[in-house]
């Protein structure tokens, strides 16, 4: 078998080592500088991408989600309004009183008074825009019959009222007659 | 066999150490090889900047979208507030107490012969609606009278709530006699604690006609 021996001087050599020294240099500034960046700033915009298309697809089910949900909530949202219509701008010191007045004007019981005795938040998340209101609502001089009719009126026509007590003393003058206490408490937009 | 000199075995003999210099090769080798990296490097930078392009064209379609998400994220949570709030207030309105069913059973309860002078009803914290009936009762045996109309009182808050319970607190004869319809009666004065669990009786549009009636004492 014949071997091939190459005797390299050593200048060679020198100039050998220089020029895998240079290659290394070479490798290494290519891939640290120039590649490597290059690879590390695409993988991140296509991370990028990535992320942008999910939440586009995200979206679009979000937004069809959401046109469900209004379809659903239909019945919801126009209960939500009547709820909140029952409760009228201002203050309810403001209008809660004559409002009462009136309604028991209307079931022929005169001279009603409601005041306020106190009011508090709800703890609930979900009722955080509201309010209770108590209330002590006295019927100076009114008939068992048509103290019946005006508290089942009120009942229906107030649906965030409700009467918590019911305090009815006949008046010793006139026993036909009965002077009735009534605490009631009101849910109210928080305004 | 003719000689041959070479005379210039020297300079050619340079002339093959110049062409095998590895420094010359190897910086053809490196020069080659930084050519193949460079459009190698240039292909990933095309590459990139079309990726690059894709981003924006995504972030593009994403800012023309992103406003209807938002909105439409707003109005979700809105939606299920308002959806979670009226759960909540129609709760509360399905579980308040009528009070005008209750004081319709009432005078359903009151005889002739008895009349009531006083109602304190209150709902308790634990649900629970008490109620101190006061009352006078006539009759030859009034604490007969009064007792009919607990009995009677009973029955009817039975009929429509749960956990019902009618009894005296006080029974008291009284020395008035009272005079209905030309007949002397004696009267008794009682008061009647009732008891029961709420969220059974429905609304209804009046209560009837309670049967109360003027009573003269006579001395």
């Amino acid at each position: 078998m014949k071997q091939l021996k190459v005797k390299l001087t050593k200048d060679q050599i020198q100039k050998l080592g220089l020029s895998g020294m240079g290659f290394i240099v070479l490798v290494y500034v290519y891939f640290s500088f120039f590649l490597g960046p290059l690879n590390t700033s695409r993988d991140s915009t296509l991370r990028q991408i990535s992320d942008i298309q999910t939440k586009i697809a995200g979206s679009k089910n979000e937004m069809a989600k959401t046109a469900n949900l209004e379809k659903q909530a239909i019945a919801a949202t126009t209960r939500f309004a009547a709820l909140k219509a029952l409760s009228p701008e201002g203050a309810p010191i403001a209008w809660f009183p004559p409002r009462i007045r009136t309604f028991f004007s209307g079931q022929e019981i005169d001279k009603a008074t409601a005041r306020m005795e106190n009011s508090a938040p709800f703890k609930e998340k979900d009722l955080e825009n509201w309010m209770r209101y108590s209330w002590v609502i006295d019927l100076p001089q009114a008939d068992f019959s048509t103290l019946g009719k005006a508290v089942a009126a009120l009942e229906n026509s107030e649906p965030l009222l409700s009467i918590n007590r019911i305090n009815i003393k006949a008046l010793p003058e006139d026993p036909q007659f009965q002077q009735i206490v009534l605490n009631a408490s009101t849910v109210m937009v928080k305004r | 066999m003719a000689l041959h000199l070479n005379l210039l075995h020297e300079e050619i003999l340079q002339q093959r150490q110049r062409q095998r210099d590895p420094l010359k090769i190897g910086m053809m080798v490196l020069g080659a090889l930084g050519s193949v990296m460079l459009a190698y490097y240039m292909w990933n930078a095309y590459k990139t900047l079309e990726i690059r392009n894709r981003l924006g064209q995504a972030q593009h379609d994403w800012a023309k979208v992103e406003p209807k998400v938002t909105a439409a994220q707003k109005r979700s949570a809105e939606l299920n507030s308002i959806i979670s709030t009226t759960k909540v207030l129609d709760g509360m309105i399905d579980n308040r107490f009528f009070w005008a069913p209750f004081l319709e059973k009432l005078s359903k309860c009151v005889a002739l012969n008895a009349q009531l002078t006083g109602i304190d009803g209150t709902i308790q914290e634990d649900g629970k609606v008490t109620a101190a009936i006061d009352g006078l009762a006539a009759g030859r045996e009034p604490r007969a009278a009064a007792e009919e109309l607990r009995q009677l009182l009973l029955e009817q808050l039975g009929q429509s709530y749960t956990g019902v319970k009618v009894e005296f607190k006080s029974l008291e004869d009284l020395d008035t006699i009272v005079n209905i319809s030309g007949t002397s009666m004696a009267m008794a004065r009682f008061t009647i604690g009732a008891t029961f669990a709420t969220g059974t009786a429905k609304p209804t549009p009046a209560p009837a006609a309670a049967r109360t009636r003027t009573r003269e004492p006579q001395s």
